[in-house]
C-alpha cells in the first residue's frame, strides 16, 4: 500500500521533474529577464550605481528623441517592405521548385545558398558591391552603355517571336505564346541580327555614356524620390534587397514543404474540369497554403522588426538615421559611445518593441484569417 | 514505474555532480594579476614587456594579459559592471570621462604617493591630465599619439613636386596636393575620412575649442566653420577624396594602396606601412598651419593603465602598473617604434635623432603634441556621441549632399539636443 503510494507520488512529480530543465531555462532566461527589463525601462541605470526609479520619465524621453523617431519609422518600413517581397519571392520560388525538372535539387541546394552562409559575410560582400567604384554601379554603366543593341535585341526577340506564333495560329495550331522552340529561334536570329548591325556600325555601344557613381551606403537620400515622406533612406534600401535575398530562401523551404502536402489530385481535378494553371494556383494552391503563409508572414515580421546584424556592419559606412532600426538603437543606448550604458532608456525602446511586435503579429493574424 | 525512478536519479546525480564540480576551482599558490587590453599587436607587445620586465621583478604574483579582439570598451563596461572585470586594464581617453564618473576605477594618488618608482612629475603633464578628473588621477598613460601629414616621397619626385614641409600653410600644401594629383594619372592627393578625429585639429588650428565657458560648442561659429570649410573644400575640389570611395576602409589603407599621395594619420600607421607595403618610400611632416592665425593644431590620442576599484589585489596590480610604466620598458617599446613613451626624460632618446624613416616620422608625431592648439581627443562624458553630428555632416557634404551651411546648422541643431 505504502509501495504504492510513494510510486503514484513519483508518477505525479515525473513530468515537472523531466520539465526542470526547460522550465528553468524559461524563467531565466526569458521571464526573469523580461521582468528586470520592464523593472529597469522605469529607472535610471548605468549598470554601476544603483537603479533610480524615474516613472514613466523614459517613455516621455523615448517619445522626444529625434533618433526614436527615425528608427521607428525605418523599423516600420523594413518590416512591412521586406516582409512582403521576401513571402512573395519565397511563394515563387517555391513554386518553381515544387516543379518536376531534372536537376531541381541542385537549383534547390543552390538557392538555399544564402540562408546558410553567414549573415556577417553576405553584408561584408554587399558592402563590396555597393561601393561607389562596386559592381552594382559597374553593372549599370555596362547597361546604359549597350542600351542601343541591347534595345534592338529585346525589340527583334518580341517581334519575331510574335510572328511565328501568329502564323502558327493561322496554321490552326495552338501556339503558346512563350513556346520555347520559337523562343530559342527569334533569339538566334535577333542575336545574329544585332551582331549584323553592329558590324555595319548602325547601332553600337555609347561611346560618351557617364559613369554611374551612385553612393549607395554613404548617403542620406531617400528613394523613390515622388514618395515624400514614404520613401526610404537609400542605405535602408540596400539593407532592405539583401536582407529579402537572404531570407527567402528559408521561407521558401517552409512554403515547399506546404505545398507537398497539398494532394496531387486536386490539380488533377481541375485540370480535368478544364482549370487554366493561373486558376489553380488561386483556388488549389494558395487556400492550400493558408496555415503556412501565416507562419512565414509572422517568421518574417518578428525577424525584421528584430534587424540588428546586417544595419549594425553596414552602418559603419552608412549615415546612423539613415539606417538605424528599433534593435540598433537600443543597442546604441546599451551601449553608448560615452562607454556608461543608458539602460533605463535601452529597456524602455526594448518594451515598446515587444509590444509593438506583438501588435503587428496579431494585426496580421486578422487580415490573413479574413 | 522504476525507469521513471531511475531516470530521475540519474538527473539529480547529474546535476549534484555538476554542482560540485563548480563549487571546487582549482586555488593557485601565486597571487594572479589579470590584464585587459586590445588585440592585434597590442598582444605582441604587453607579452613582451611581462615577460621582459614585469615577471622577472615579481614574487608570489602572475601577471596574465588578456587581449580583447573587438569592441574592447563594451567587454570592459560589461565585465567591470558585472564585478568579473580585470584588475588593471587599458582605459582610452576617448571614453575616460564617463567611466570615471561611474565609481569603477580606483583613483591612483595614494598609490602614487608611496611609490618609489613612479612620480606624476616624470609623466608628461597635458598627458596626464588628461587622466585626471575631479582632481583625482584615474590612469597613468601608457604612451601617446598625435596626427601628422603622412607623404609618398616617390610620388612628389615623379610628380616633380617639393615635399610637404614644416613650413607649409593650408593653401600652400593644397597647391602642392593639386600638382601632385596632376602629375599622376589615377591618384588622389590625400585621403581625407569624414571624421572629426582627422578634420578637429583643422578647427583647433583657427582658435576652435570644443566647450566654451559654459560647457557648450559652437559649431556655426567662423572658427569651425574655417576649418570644416577647409577640409571639405579638400574633397570638394577634388584633390581629397574619402577612403570608402576607394574601397579603403581608412586613409592609411588607401596611402599603402598607393591610390592617394599623402594621408593624416599617426603613429599607428608606421607599423602597417612595415607590414603592407615594407618598400614605401614615405615621409611625415607636421600638419599645415592656418594661414591667418599661423598656427597648427593637433589631436592627442592616448591610452592609460587604470586600476578596478573592485580588485582583491590591489598593492600587487599596482606593482604591476609600476613595471609596465617603467623607465627601462617605456625606453623599450620606443626604441623598437613601437609607441612613443609618456615619460618626458625620453625626449632625449638618441632614437628619435636617427636617420631611419621610421624614427623620423615617430619623432614628427612625438613632437605634434607641443606645436600649436593641441587638445586631448575627448568631449567630456558625451563620448562618442558629441562626434556623431559632425562626423554625419561631414561625409554629407563631403560627398556634395548638402552645403555647409546647411550642414554646420544641422549639426549645431543636433549638438544642443546632446547638450540640453
Amino acid at each position: 500500500m505504502r509501495a504504492h503510494g510513494v510510486s503514484r507520488a513519483w508518477e505525479k512529480a515525473a513530468p515537472y521533474i523531466l520539465l526542470a530543465p526547460f522550465i528553468f531555462h524559461i524563467t531565466a532566461f526569458f521571464g526573469y529577464a523580461f521582468a528586470r527589463t520592464f523593472y529597469f525601462s522605469f529607472t535610471e541605470y548605468n549598470l554601476f550605481a544603483s537603479p533610480r526609479w524615474v516613472g514613466l520619465q523614459n517613455y516621455v524621453d523615448l517619445v522626444r528623441n529625434v533618433q526614436f523617431g527615425r528608427a521607428l519609422r525605418n523599423s516600420l518600413q523594413f518590416a512591412v517592405i521586406v516582409t512582403l517581397a521576401q513571402t512573395c519571392l519565397a511563394l515563387i520560388l517555391a513554386v518553381v521548385m515544387n516543379s518536376r525538372v531534372r536537376g531541381i535539387r541542385f537549383f534547390r541546394a543552390a538557392y538555399y545558398m544564402p540562408s546558410v552562409t553567414s549573415s556577417v559575410v553576405i553584408t561584408l560582400i554587399f558592402m563590396w558591391l555597393f561601393q561607389r567604384g562596386g559592381v552594382i554601379n559597374y553593372l549599370t554603366t555596362k547597361f546604359i552603355e549597350y542600351r542601343a543593341p541591347i534595345g534592338v535585341f529585346i525589340a527583334c526577340l518580341v517581334v519575331i517571336q510574335v510572328l511565328l506564333v501568329l502564323r502558327d495560329r493561322a496554321g490552326g495550331w495552338p501556339a503558346s505564346w512563350f513556346e520555347p522552340a520559337f523562343l530559342l529561334m527569334s533569339a538566334v536570329f535577333s542575336f545574329v541580327l544585332v551582331l549584323a548591325l553592329q558590324a555595319a556600325r548602325i547601332i553600337g555601344p555609347n561611346p560618351n555614356v557617364e559613369i554611374v557613381r551612385t553612393v549607395w551606403l554613404n548617403t542620406r537620400q531617400t528613394v523613390p524620390g515622388w514618395a515624400g515622406s514614404l520613401a526610404v533612406p537609400r542605405p535602408l534600401a540596400a539593407i532592405m534587397m539583401l536582407n529579402t535575398w537572404t531570407t527567402a530562401p528559408t521561407m521558401m523551404l517552409l512554403f515547399l514543404a506546404g505545398l507537398q502536402d497539398i494532394p496531387r489530385e486536386l490539380y488533377e481535378a481541375a485540370a480535368v474540369d478544364g482549370a487554366a494553371p493561373a486558376a489553380a494556383f488561386r483556388h488549389i494552391t494558395l487556400p492550400g497554403l493558408r496555415n503556412v503563409t501565416y507562419l512565414v508572414l509572422s517568421m518574417g515580421l518578428i525577424s525584421t522588426l528584430q534587424m540588428f546584424d546586417q544595419v549594425a556592419i553596414v552602418g559603419e559606412q552608412a549615415p546612423r538615421e539613415s539606417v538605424i532600426t528599433l534593435a540598433y538603437f537600443i543597442y546604441s543606448n546599451a551601449f553608448p559611445g560615452s562607454a556608461v550604458p543608458r539602460i533605463g532608456a535601452a529597456s524602455a525602446a526594448a518594451i515598446v518593441l515587444a509590444v509593438f511586435t506583438m501588435v503587428l503579429v496579431s494585426l496580421q493574424k486578422r487580415i490573413t484569417r479574413s | 514505474m522504476k525507469r521513471v525512478k531511475r531516470v530521475v536519479t540519474l538527473l539529480t546525480a547529474i546535476v549534484l555532480t555538476l554542482a560540485v564540480a563548480m563549487c571546487t576551482g582549482a586555488a593557485g599558490a601565486d597571487v594572479q594579476v589579470r590584464i585587459a587590453g586590445f588585440g592585434g599587436v597590442d598582444l605582441a607587445i604587453v607579452e613582451e614587456l611581462i615577460a621582459k620586465f614585469v615577471q622577472p621583478k615579481l614574487k608570489g604574483v602572475k601577471a596574465v594579459y588578456e587581449p580583447i579582439a573587438d569592441g574592447y570598451d563594451r567587454w570592459l563596461v560589461n565585465s567591470l559592471s558585472a564585478g568579473t572585470g580585470p584588475d588593471l586594464f587599458y582605459v582610452d581617453i576617448f571614453w575616460s570621462r564617463g567611466l570615471f564618473s561611474s565609481g569603477a576605477v580606483e583613483p591612483l594618488d595614494s598609490y602614487i604617493a608611496k611609490s618609489k618608482m613612479l612620480k606624476t612629475t616624470d609623466i608628461t603633464t597635458s598627458l596626464l591630465n588628461a587622466f585626471t578628473y575631479n582632481g583625482k588621477v584615474y590612469g597613468i598613460p601608457k604612451d601617446f599619439n598625435t596626427l601628422a601629414l603622412f607623404y609618398n616621397r616617390d610620388m612628389f619626385d615623379v610628380a616633380k613636386v617639393p615635399y610637404p614641409d614644416e613650413s607649409d600653410d593650408w593653401n600652400t600644401l593644397t597647391d602642392k596636393l593639386r600638382k601632385v594629383q596632376a602629375g599622376l594619372p589615377g591618384v588622389y592627393g590625400i585621403a581625407l575620412a569624414p571624421e572629426y578625429a582627422r578634420m578637429g585639429p583643422f578647427a583647433y588650428a583657427a582658435g576652435f575649442s570644443v566647450f566654451d565657458a559654459k560647457g557648450k560648442s559652437n559649431v556655426i561659429g567662423s572658427q569651425f566653420r574655417e576649418g570644416f570649410e577647409f577640409y571639405t573644400g579638400l574633397a570638394k575640389k577634388g584633390v581629397g577624396i574619402m577612403p570608402a570611395d576607394i574601397g579603403q576602409g581608412w586613409g592609411g589603407g588607401a596611402f599603402a594602396a598607393e591610390k592617394v599621395a599623402a594621408c593624416l594619420e599617426g603613429a599607428w600607421i608606421i607599423g602597417f606601412l612595415r607590414d603592407q607595403s615594407p618598400n614605401l618610400n614615405y615621409g611625415a611632416t607636421l600638419l599645415p598651419k592656418n594661414p591667418r592665425t599661423g598656427q597648427r593644431g593637433n589631436l592627442i590620442f592616448t591610452v592609460s593603465w587604470s586600476m578596478n576599484a573592485q580588485s582583491k589585489h590591489k598593492q600587487e596590480a599596482f606593482q604591476v602598473l609600476e613595471l609596465l610604466t617603467s623607465p627601462e620598458a617605456q625606453q623599450w617599446v620606443l626604441e623598437r617604434g613601437l609607441a612613443l613613451p609618456s615619460r618626458q626624460a625620453l625626449i632625449d632618446n638618441p632614437y628619435f635623432k636617427s636617420a631611419d624613416k621610421e624614427a623620423a616620422a615617430n619623432y614628427i608625431v612625438f613632437r605634434g603634441a607641443s606645436d600649436g592648439n593641441v587638445f586631448p581627443f575627448e568631449f567630456a562624458a558625451y563620448g562618442d556621441d558629441w562626434m556623431t553630428p559632425i562626423n554625419q555632416v561631414l561625409s554629407a557634404v563631403m560627398s556634395g549632399e548638402q552645403t555647409v551651411d546647411v550642414a554646420l546648422k544641422e549639426a549645431q541643431k543636433r549638438l544642443d539636443e546632446l547638450m540640453k
